[in-house]
This record gives structure tokens, sequence and C-alpha cells, in this order.
């Protein structure tokens, strides 16, 4: 699902130029949970702006289910991502003047989707939040202004799912309800999830780990094994 | 188009109206709108009742001036035209009577004059007018008061002009084209049209003029004009309206008109400022949905629909309530006036309404555009990192774009180049000097910003790390103070020279004929009846004939046109010549030099060849071609009088004294023997005191000009008191533009105060940091808009409003103190109502 080949990101600072992403190569198959983990500022929200499209690699290749995206332009981006991205991000970023379903149908919306209000309603009812449909996020906790963000993310049904620090932003019970939906979601709809945080104990729900380190990637074998086993319980419990 | 992009457009935009979101900018979009509309719906209503009232003072909407009889065919057209048309026919010629002769102005009137104003007569001299709708009948003469005067005439008595013989019926008070020249001209006698011929004084060669007077809605006035213009001839005929009317209440009108214009072009300039400060603010607001969207997938296009829609939606919610609002406050301001101005004001216009939604339209898109661009550019990758904004930063589009939409308004609705150009290059030099003195203050906070934590220091630091960003608003709120100020002050100016043009108690009668020896007696004669004679001015009547030899045409009436009658123009009439060694109020000399005694001496003695020195009305030298040491001969009696010119004088002829278009030095005329002008004020009461005053000076003629100065005056005053009308409607939007930008300020200074607040800052501290930035900034803004006033009034005064041009100092103090309070007050209340949330209320209304 994606395949990248020596992507790497170089930015122009005051004081010359900085790498702040060294060369990095590795695949993810359609259905995989990875998520990259690090400390802040080894470079991992960097790799997934890259993924994700939202950045441009300054040099190698990336192939979003077969797609050449480091030859794209943000336009073309923009169109990949609509087509077959979801996102979760931290601080929700949910457009303060859209009510929650509204919030919900935007990328629908932005697809062309005829029924984008439907089916927002639909996921709104999954996510438990029906009653809080005409209300603005400034009105909702932050745990179910996630769970709209969750909903939103799954609206246009994306092959892979992007999640930035999903419940960096939530206490320890709300957390627990995001992942338990999060990874629920995500195996229903048998979405490619890429996830970034530096808590080990989300990490771990998913089937590999990336680690990064000043800008450099490694994936212990260990960890890969133990997450895939973890789920596998999971999904036997 | 999309239809899902206008759904998501129109979704955000109600979503957002409702939330309070775009109260900001849809208040500056409502406040251009309404400010422009109510303002030049006012002052367009007020112009077309001025021109209505000084219409009145053509006796019609257009006049046409001929030496000739015109073609009848053009009367019978502009009666086709539904035009309503009268005319009369002017001479001079002697009228006879009780075998004393004296000139007059003969007017023989048609019956349909006057079509706009009316004539006041009485049945006796000098008495109080009644208006009246009749004219002379056949055989009927209407004289004026003087005329009865100095040729004893009472009602019933015959007189004689040309070949016919009239019977005085009325004396003649006043007709409404009687103009302003009040010692030049001579007195009126009023005859039937029908009775012209029978005088035969109209014959070859003699001197006649033809008026046509034309009344009727503007358009039909201006198409028949259009078809008339190529059949005029420039030597013969001379086409009038009142806007060309020179006289003292067309000037009034005319500046009170300009003054209108550029207080609607400010008008303008401050809705666009708001808008300005506005769409900045609505930009930044929407960086993060915009990163949303793109991330979610939107297309740069599809973003561009979704904002350029939303932003038509607010411009058209904006125009529609700004029209309302505009029409209500002004109907507000007509309402108010209608017991004080003497107009109809119903009116109405359609060229305010398309120039203010005109105006609201292209400022709410030519000042997003900047913003909406910026908007535009920023990444998706915001989502990931905050702290990323817009990435085009270039403000030549900015200025671009703000700049023309601003020059191309101005020009558009003031049509006049010139104050445009003035406006608007003192704007940019403004701009210009700002962005100097910010980087300054980014300076001066740098050096005042450390030290001891304190409300003053942190004040200074907000100064220093936001100079850049804030210096829209430092300039936003210099050039509205500025513009302020220029109306407030070119108001002031405007109305203190009126003020002083007729002051309380200005000469309304004035008297002519006085000789040497009744001088004495009537300075006595009416120190007892408590009347003050200031001034004794001598005169002697000569006929100006020849320029450096050269012959000029002196014609004044039919006997004297067989004498000469080509050469070079002269006045027309004899002139009044006076002496004086003293300059006289009001009147400035602009080339050559006042008379010196000392220097005529030296002169006199060195070559008896030279001539006195004479100086000349400035105007009347440029009309007749008289430059510096023209030799100009004046026939006076029998003698001939030679002088030449020592300089030329600027005339205030709106002043009511007298004045002259020739002052001699007195050692040229002292052997002549002079007749004296004086004037004096007479109150309303006194006027019954005329009689008895007059009565023991039978050869001294009297000329009331009290119904001309109060006529004047009470044109000055209405046009006055719509003038500060207009200055409260520009005073009121400006402080509304005021509220805007503090309120959009504060918004930004939101985060900040949460954060203060959450690390436990006390209000003291967060309220003193507050006020003391806006008191700098206001004082800045204060400062530099006082410095740009002068200069843009200057060039206003100087350039447009023809007026003398003198630095305001007071207004440098005034100006900054005023800034600095107002801005600051406006701040502390925000900042007030910030305070009076709690942090978490704070943080959470952050976006």
């Amino acid at each position: 699902m994606i395949s990248t080949n020596g992507i790497s990101k170089t930015v122009t600072t005051g004081q010359g130029q900085l790498q702040i992403l060294k060369p990095i190569s590795f695949n993810v198959k359609a259905g995989e949970s990875v998520a990259i983990v690090g400390a802040s500022g080894s470079g991992k929200s960097t790799l997934l702006s890259l993924l994700a499209g939202l950045d441009e690699v300054s040099s190698g290749e990336i192939f979003i289910d077969g797609q050449a995206m480091h030859s794209m332009d943000e336009e073309q981006r923009a169109l990949l991502r609509g087509a077959k991205v979801g996102f979760i991000f931290q601080s929700f970023m949910l457009v303060q003047s859209l009510t929650a379903l509204e919030n919900i149908m935007l990328p629908a919306e932005i697809a062309g989707f005829a029924d984008a209000r439907e089916k927002a309603l639909r996921l709104l009812q999954l996510v438990g939040l029906d009653h809080r449909a005409k209300h603005y996020p400034n009105q909702l906790s932050g745990g179910e202004q996630q769970r709209v963000a969750i909903a939103r993310a799954f609206i246009t049904q994306p092959k892979i799912l992007f999640a930035d620090e999903p419940t960096g932003n939530l206490d320890a019970a709300n957390s627990d309800k995001i992942e338990q939906l999060l990874f629920d979601l995500n195996r229903d709809a048998k979405t490619t999830l890429i996830l970034v945080t530096h808590d080990q104990k989300l990490a771990a729900k998913c089937l590999r780990q990336l680690h990064m380190h000043a800008g450099e990637l490694s994936e212990p074998q260990s960890l890969h094994v133990e997450s895939e086993s973890t789920i596998a319980k999971q999904h036997i419990g | 188009m999309k239809q899902q992009y206008i759904n998501l457009a129109w979704r955000l935009f109600r979503h957002e109206t409702k939330r309070g979101e775009l109260t900001i900018i849809l208040l500056a979009i409502v406040l251009a709108v309404a400010s422009v509309l109510s303002l030049s719906l006012f002052s367009e209503r007020l112009q077309s009742a001025l021109t209505t009232k000084s219409a009145e003072f053509l006796a019609a909407d257009r006049v046409l001036e001929a030496r000739q009889p015109v073609n009848s065919e053009w009367i019978v057209k502009a009666q086709e035209d539904g035009l309503n048309t009268a005319e009369q026919v002017y001479t001079r010629s002697m009228v006879f009577a009780n075998e004393q002769l004296m000139l007059a102005e003969l007017r023989a009137a048609g019956p349909a004059y006057p079509l706009k104003g009316q004539l006041k007569i009485s049945n006796v001299a000098f008495g109080e007018g009644k208006v009246t709708m009749d004219l002379p009948k056949q055989g009927e003469a209407w004289l004026e008061s003087r005329l009865m005067q100095s040729l004893s005439l009472k009602l019933g008595d015959k007189i004689e002009v040309g070949e016919a013989q009239f019977t005085v019926t009325q004396v003649l008070i006043e007709v409404p084209d009687a103009g302003f020249n009040v010692f030049g001209g001579d007195p009126k006698v009023l005859i039937s049209i029908d009775d012209l011929a029978a005088t035969n004084i109209t014959g070859p060669g003699s001197r006649v003029s033809y008026s046509y007077f034309f009344t009727g809605e503007t358009n039909k006035l201006d198409s028949y004009y259009d078809w008339l213009r190529p059949q005029l001839d420039r030597e013969l005929h001379d086409w009038d309206s009142i806007e060309d009317d020179d006289s003292p209440i067309g000037r009034s009108v005319k500046k009170a008109e300009q003054y209108f214009l550029l207080a609607s072009l400010l008008a303008i300039v401050l809705a666009a400022v708001s808008i300005a400060v506005a769409a900045q603010r609505y930009s930044q607001r929407h960086y993060d949905p915009v990163a949303i969207m793109k991330t979610l997938g939107a297309t740069k296009r599809s973003v561009q629909l979704v904002y350029l829609l939303q932003i038509i939606f607010i411009t058209v919610a904006g125009i529609f309530i700004g029209t309302l609002v505009g029409f209500v406050i002004q109907q507000l301001v007509v309402w108010a006036l209608a017991d004080k101005i003497d107009v109809a004001m119903d009116v109405w216009h359609w060229r305010p309404l398309l120039i203010a939604i005109f105006t609201g339209a292209v400022c709410a898109l030519l000042f997003s555009l900047y913003p909406l661009l910026k908007l535009f550019s920023v990444s998706p990758l915001r989502v990931l990192r905050r702290d990323l904004g817009a990435t085009i930063s270039s403000r030549v589009i900015q200025f671009i774009a703000s700049g023309g939409a601003i020059f191309i308004l101005m020009w558009a609705y003031s049509q006049n180049f010139k104050i445009s150009l003035i406006l608007f290059s003192s704007g940019i030099l403004l701009v210009l000097a700002l962005l100097l003195v910010t980087y300054g203050l980014i300076w001066l906070g740098r050096k005042l910003g450390q030290g001891k934590m304190g409300a003053w220091r942190l004040a200074w630091a907000r100064i220093h790390r936001r100079a850049l960003d804030n210096s829209v608003q430092l300039i936003s709120f210099a050039i509205t103070i500025m513009l302020l100020l220029v109306v407030l002050v070119m108001r002031n100016d405007m109305v203190k020279q009126w003020q002083e043009q007729l002051p309380q108690g200005t000469a309304n009668y004035f008297l002519v004929n006085i000789t040497d020896s009744q001088k004495e007696q009537l300075a006595t004669h009416f120190a007892t009846n408590d009347i003050n004679i200031e001034r004794f001015y001598p005169m002697v009547r000569g006929r100006f004939v020849a320029i450096n030899d050269e012959k000029i045409r002196t014609a004044i009436s039919k006997e004297d046109q067989t004498e000469q009658s080509s050469g070079r123009d002269g006045l027309g009439r004899e002139a009044n010549l006076t002496w004086s060694n003293e300059l006289q109020d009001g009147s400035r000399i602009t080339a050559g030099q006042w008379f010196d005694d000392s220097a005529v001496a030296t002169i006199e003695g060195q070559n008896p060849e030279q001539h006195y020195s004479v100086s000349v009305e400035e105007k009347l030298a440029q009309r007749l071609g008289i430059k510096l040491g023209d030799v100009l001969t004046f026939n006076i009696g029998s003698e001939v009088v030679e002088v030449a010119v020592g300089s030329l004088r600027d005339v205030n002829w709106q002043s009511m004294k007298p004045n002259f278009f020739f002052v001699i030095e007195p050692k040229a005329l002292q052997h002549f023997v002079p007749t004296y002008l004086a004037s004096f004020y007479l109150a309303t009461e006194q006027k019954s005191k005329l009689t008895k005053l007059m009565q023991p000076f039978g050869s001294v003629t009297l000329i009331d000009v009290d119904a001309r100065i109060n006529q004047l005056r009470n044109i000055v005053e209405q046009v006055s008191m719509a003038v500060e009308f207009i200055l409260i409607l520009v005073l009121t939007a400006g402080s509304l533009v005021l509220v805007a930008q503090v309120q959009a300020s504060m918004d930004e200074r939101q985060q900040e105060l949460a954060i203060l607040r959450t690390l436990g800052a006390k209000g003291s501290l967060i309220r003193g940091s507050v006020l003391y930035e806006f008191i700098i900034i206001g004082l800045t803004a204060g400062l530099m808009a006082t410095a740009f006033n002068e200069l843009s009034l200057y060039l206003l005064q100087t350039q447009v409003f023809e007026m003398e041009a003198k630095i305001h100092w007071q207004y440098w103090l005034i100006a900054p103190l005023s800034g600095a309070f107002v801005v600051c007050c406006l701040g502390a209340l925000s900042c007030w109502r910030l305070l009076q949330l709690n942090t978490n209320q704070l943080l959470r209304q952050m976006v």
C-alpha cells in the first residue's frame, strides 16, 4: 500500500542546510497497522507529513497504492488524499464554524459524495454522538471532538489512515475509549493505519513499530512479533 | 461550479454569521456602504436643494445670454422639449423726469419672468418689499428706490425712457437676478417687454443684451443644451447655470459641494481601511479551516471557490444591510434638519445608491484580495505544524490592490483628479512614514522592553514583537485620525471664513454722492442717531479711455456708441476712482508695490514725465490685459489723467465692503473735487429711522443692500449647518472604524492574555500593559496624523478650496492626546471585556 525508497527531507535554515530526515526506505502492506514512535524532534511528524503528501520530499520516491506521489504537485496530492487518505490529529483539527455532523460530512462533500449526510449520520451514531450532531466543536469535550475527528476520517472509506498522536490531548479514560474506537473501526474497514506516537502502550497495539531517532528509522523485529501477537490476542479477545 | 462547494460556502457563511465570527468584516462593509450612501445621498439631496435655492438668484435653472435676439425656433424647441421659458431684455438708458436725468438699467420683462425667485415691490422708496406675482402692465414702469429718490419721484409720476413715456406704479425693491455688484450697477427700471419697441432705444448699434430663461428637469435641460450648443456662437452667446455662478452664494455653495465631496471621499477611505483591517483578521482566522480542507483533499481551486463565494455572500449581505442603515441615517438627518434648512429634500437620487453598492463591492473584493491570497497559500502541513502561516508575504500585491481600489473609487466618485491625487498621495506618504516609524518603534521597543517585568515593559515588549504585524493597525489608526482631522479642520476653517465674510454688523446701507461740505454734518447727524459711519471714501467718476495710449471701448449708452465702436474691451461703464495711501482691509498686493510717498517724491523731482501710480484689481487687469507699468488714461470731467500701474491687488469682493477696481495715488487726483462714499449698519428694527436720517441730505443717494446680505447670510448659515451634519456623520463613521480596529486587535491579543492569565498575571498588570500599548500607539498615530493632516490641508486649501492655508498649531497637541485617549479607552473597554472571562473561556475561544 505504501512504498518508500530513500526518502529524505532537508530544510534551509539561517545556518545553512539541515537534513531533518535521513534517507528512509520501507514498505507497508494493505491492512497493516504501523506505529512510528520516537522522542519529540526525532522526525516522526516529518515522516508522517511526507507519507501523507502534506509536504514534498527532498529526495527519494513514495508510492501510495501504486501511485508515484513524489512526482505529483500539490493539487494532485490533494486529490490523492481526498480519494485514499484519512487523518486524525492530536489537536483534532475540526472546523470550528461547522457542527459535529458537518465536520464529518466535510471530506465526503469535498470528494463529491451525494450521500455525505446519511453517511455522516451513520458514523456519528457509530461513535456514539448522534445526540451532539448540531453542536459546534467548542461545545464538545476533547474526547468527543476526537470521536468526531475519527468519524470524519472514516467517512470516505480511505485506504490509509494517518493518525498523529490521536490520544495526546486526552486523559487516560478518554484515551482508552478513543484507542478502542480507532482500532475497531480500522479493523472493520480494513484500513492501513499509520500512527505516530510517543506512547509505547498505544504503539504496542499496532502490528509493526518503526522507531525514529535523530531523523533515522529502525524497525526492531521483536517488537514487530510482539505487536502481532497483541493484535492477535485482541482479535481473539 | 460544483454544487457541494456552494453548499459548503453557504453553510460556513450561515454558521459563522450566527456565531458572530463575521461580525467585524460584515460591520466594516455595512459601515462602508452606510456611510457612503448616507453621506452622498444627503449631500446630493442637499446640493440639489441648494442649487434649487441658488437658481432663484438666476431667476431660472439655466440662462442663455445673447447680444442679439436668438432664433425663435430655439425657444420653440425648448418648449417642445417640455421646458419653461421666459425672456428679458436689458439695456442702459437715461431716464428723464422732473427735468432731471439719470442713467438706469432698463429691464423689459416677458410675461413668464421670473421662472424662479420672486419680485418684491413697495409703495414707498426704501420700504419693506412685498412679494408680487404681477409685472408692470403696458405703459407702466417700476423703479428702484434710488432712482425714485434721485429723480424726486412718487407713485403716479411720469418718466421718459427713449421715446416712450411711462407711469411709475410701484417701487421695485428686489429682483431675483439682481447680481451682487452693489456699487457698479445702475438703478433698475422694470417695464413690460411689449413696451420696449416704443422706446426705440434698441436699434442697430445699441448695447442690448437678451436673456432667455429656462427651467425644467435636469436631464431635459442637459439634452436641450446638447442640441443647442453646436448652434451657439461664443462671441454672441453665453450659457449660464448656477454652477457657473461666481457670486458669493455660488462660491459658498461650490465650496460646500467640494466639502461634501471631500467628506464622502474620506468616508470611502475610512470604510476601505476598516474593511482592510477586518479582511486581514478574517483571513487569519481561517488559516486552520483552509489547512484542514486541503488536508482532506480539497484542491486549491475548490478552496478558492469556497472562500470567494463566502466573501461574495458577506459582501451582498453587507451591502444590503448597509443600504438600509445608510438610508435610515440619512433620513434621520433630513428630519433633524427639516425645520432648519429651508429647502425641500425629498428628491430621490440613484447615483449615491449605485456609488455605495459599487464602493462596498470594490472595497470588499479588492481589500480582501491580499488576505485571501494569503489564505489560499496556507499549507496543509499547518495541521501538523501549527506555527505555519501563509506562504506569500509580498506586500506589493496588497499595496497595488488596495491602493488601486482607493484611487479608482476616489477618482470615479469625485471625477476630480486633483482632489483624489492630493488625498491619495498624502495617504501614501503617511503610510511610508508610518512604516519608518514602525521600524523606529521596533528599535525603541528593543531598548525600552528590557528591565524589570511590569506593565510598561510588557507593553513595549509587545510593541517590539508585533511591530511589523501591527504596522497595519498603526497605519489604519493614523489614517483614520488624519481623515477625521482633515474633515474637522477643513470645516472649521471654512465656516470661520464664511463668518468673517459677513460678521454681525456688516454695513447694509451705502451712501453715495456725499459732498465735501456735507461730510462733517452727515457724520454728526448719524452719530446723534447712534449710527456710526467709519470712513468716507473719496470718489470721482472717470471714464477709462486708453491703455498705453491705445484707445479702448468705452461705450456706456446708445448715445456714446457712435463715438467708439471698436478697440480693446473696456469697463463698459464709468469707473469709480478713489485715492488712498492706505491699503484697504481684505485687499492684498499680488504684484508690484503699494504707493510709497518718499519714492514718489524722488521720482517727481527727477523726472516730471513720470506718472503717478494706480493700483488695479487683479482680475480686471487680467481681463483687460493690463500689466505692471502700463499707463492708463482716464477722462475725469474735461481733464485727462494718466497714471502708471504700480501694483495689482487681490480684492475680497465677498466682504460687502466698498471696493474699487482702481485706487489712485492721492496726489494724482488732488485737484479734483470728490464726492464721498460711506457705509453704515442699521438693524432691521431701526429701519423706520431711515427717512428721518436721510431727510437733511436730499442729494445723497442711499443704496440698500440689506436684503442681499440677508439672502447671503441665510444661505451661508444653511450651508454651514449642513457641513456640520456631514462632519458629525464622518466623525461617527470614523469612531466606528476605530472601534472595529481595536476590536480586531484585541482578538489577536486574546491568546496572549489567556497565557498571561494562566500564568497568574494580575488583571492590573494585563490592563496596564494593554493601556500603555494603546497609549503609545494612539500617541504615535495621532502625531503622525496631525503632521499629514497639515500637508493634506495645505494642498487642499491652496489647490482646491482657494483658501489661505495656515498651520493649525492647536491640533498638534489635541490630536495626539485625543488619539491616545480614545484608542486607549476603546482598548481598555475591550480588554475589560476579555478580563471578565475566566481563563478557561479565554482558552476555549481561541481557534
